[in-house]
């Protein structure tokens, strides 16, 4: 989840533009085309969605913070406070990785208050962030 | 000098007469290491081998003393692994470190994203698939090569030794912070397995992809080895009905059998039994592992120069549908109280 479309995208042209060694021209080669053809599918995919995706994932998290802010601590609610006015992937992702950070913190804190109603309701958010971030490869037939 | 002199070099050298390598080709698959198909003739025999040498770069990091006496330990044992052949951690004339073992032909490598696997082999390969790895579950470890060098840990302590290495990984790795493995963590360590009942080899990273079929139903090579150690045999169990190998579907895990089936059969061939209370702890855990691995491959990718491409798939698109998985687990367990 780390690596960006930018970076794959560059990677998948690097990949392909060394002449590789003779022993590597068969099927291996083969194998690594048909690899950076699967990423580049899936760019396209999330250069349409992945915007979306941390839009609302960042919108979530902050209410989620906000509203354990009063029991909690004013930390989160101060974790909360930023705002998304860049809306490159890079830049949500910088804001996201904040967000993540607390949103770690919170969970302890959570956990170690036995605090079930708000435990459940964080693993109910994570499985919405997981699905909202999933990526579909086409079934493919076995070989 | 080319991969195939150095090759001829090397074994010219070990072997004390000429060696001529014909058909040498790199193959995909085995991410953690380069996999290289090849023929030897030396002194008129042709020797149809595997050579396995380190990258730059891997998606796992691994012994390769490990891999080499895991399949020395069971080669001829009944199971079809392959033969060990050599091994020279210093790489000798390869320059990097690397082990050659024997070459089983006839047979392919399904990959864990096709629909279905198997086909109308589904339950004759599962059948061998969970019988192989019970066998693989009641070998006496004491007798066996890998134990003089893998670590033996208590029967109490083998999720420990487990659960922290892998922890360590996505300490060491992470880029972006990660809560729903944390989260999962959390929860293995503040509910422990019991111990386990047998300490066994386990393979690792036993799981569809990493054994070769013939088309027709029967298993003729287990492959990938690397990550192979001694701890709880339930580990195993659960690595190979991690969802994240059984693409799109739901009702047979590894795509071959039901769940209870599979269980039936690793049981039988084992003469364990499996907890189920021991064996949630272990499948929620095989998906830490998971994660804990795509994270890794992330980093190596970008260590790497963004060069190997199976290294960015895996470090991205896996990582999500790992994510989605582990969030459903975690999200299935009770609630706190």
């Amino acid at each position: 989840m780390t690596p960006t479309v930018p970076e794959l995208l560059m990677g998948n042209f690097l990949a392909m533009m060394d002449p590789p060694p003779a022993e590597s021209a068969g099927d291996y080669m083969q194998a690594k085309v048909g690899v950076t053809g699967m990423i580049s599918l899936l760019c396209a995919q999330e250069a349409e969605r992945g915007i979306e995706a941390r839009v609302w994932e960042n919108a979530a998290i902050r209410d989620l913070l906000k509203a354990a802010a009063g029991r909690y601590g004013e930390r989160f609610a101060e974790a909360a406070a930023s705002v998304d006015r860049d809306f490159s992937l890079a830049a949500m992702d910088r804001a996201n990785a904040a967000l993540r950070r607390a949103l770690i913190d919170l969970h302890i804190a959570v956990e170690a208050a036995r605090d079930g109603a708000l435990d459940t309701e964080i693993r109910a958010l994570y499985v919405k962030m997981a699905d909202a971030r999933r990526l579909d490869l086409p079934p493919m037939p076995a070989s | 000098m080319s991969l195939q002199a150095q090759i001829e070099a090397y074994l010219t050298r070990v072997w004390g007469s000429p060696a001529v390598v014909t058909m040498l080709s790199r193959i995909p698959g085995g991410a953690s290491r380069e996999t290289y198909r090849l023929d030897v003739v030396s002194g008129g025999e042709t020797r149809r081998l595997i050579l396995r040498r380190d990258p730059p770069g891997s998606l796992i990091d691994t012994e390769r003393k490990i891999e080499f006496e895991a399949i020395r330990s069971f080669h001829g044992s009944g199971l079809p692994a392959p033969e060990a052949v050599a091994l020279e951690e210093d790489g000798a004339e390869l320059e990097r470190p690397f082990f050659i073992m024997g070459r089983i032909d006839g047979g392919k490598a399904q990959s864990p994203f096709s629909v279905p696997p198997y086909g109308e082999h589904a339950e004759t390969i599962g059948e061998q698939f969970y019988s192989h790895l019970g066998v693989i579950a009641r070998a006496d470890v004491a007798d066996l090569p890998l134990a003089k060098v893998c670590e033996t840990p208590s029967a109490d302590a083998c999720w420990k030794k487990e659960l922290d290495y892998w922890e360590g990984v996505i300490d060491a790795d992470e880029e972006h912070p990660q809560p729903i493995v944390r989260a999962c963590i959390r929860r293995l360590r503040a509910n422990p397995p019991p111990p386990a009942q047998k300490l066994s080899v386990v393979h690792g990273d036993y799981r569809t992809g990493n054994f070769m079929h013939d088309g027709a139903g029967k298993i003729v090579a287990l492959l990938d080895w690397e990550m192979a150690h001694i701890g709880d045999p339930l580990e195993d169990l659960g690595w190979a009905m991690e969802p994240l190998w059984c693409y799109g579907e739901t009702d047979r895990v590894s795509g071959m059998v039901s769940k209870a089936r599979a269980i039936a059969i690793w049981e039988k061939a084992s003469g364990l039994k499996v907890d189920p209370v021991a064996f949630a702890w272990w499948e929620l855990f095989a998906s830490v592992k998971g994660q804990a691995i795509w994270i890794s491959s992330a980093n190596e990718y970008r260590k790497g120069g963004f060069k190997d491409p199976v290294l960015g798939l895996s470090g991205w698109y896996t990582a999500r549908r790992q994510d989605v998985i582990l969030a459903e687990r975690l999200a299935a367990l009770e609630a706190l109280s």
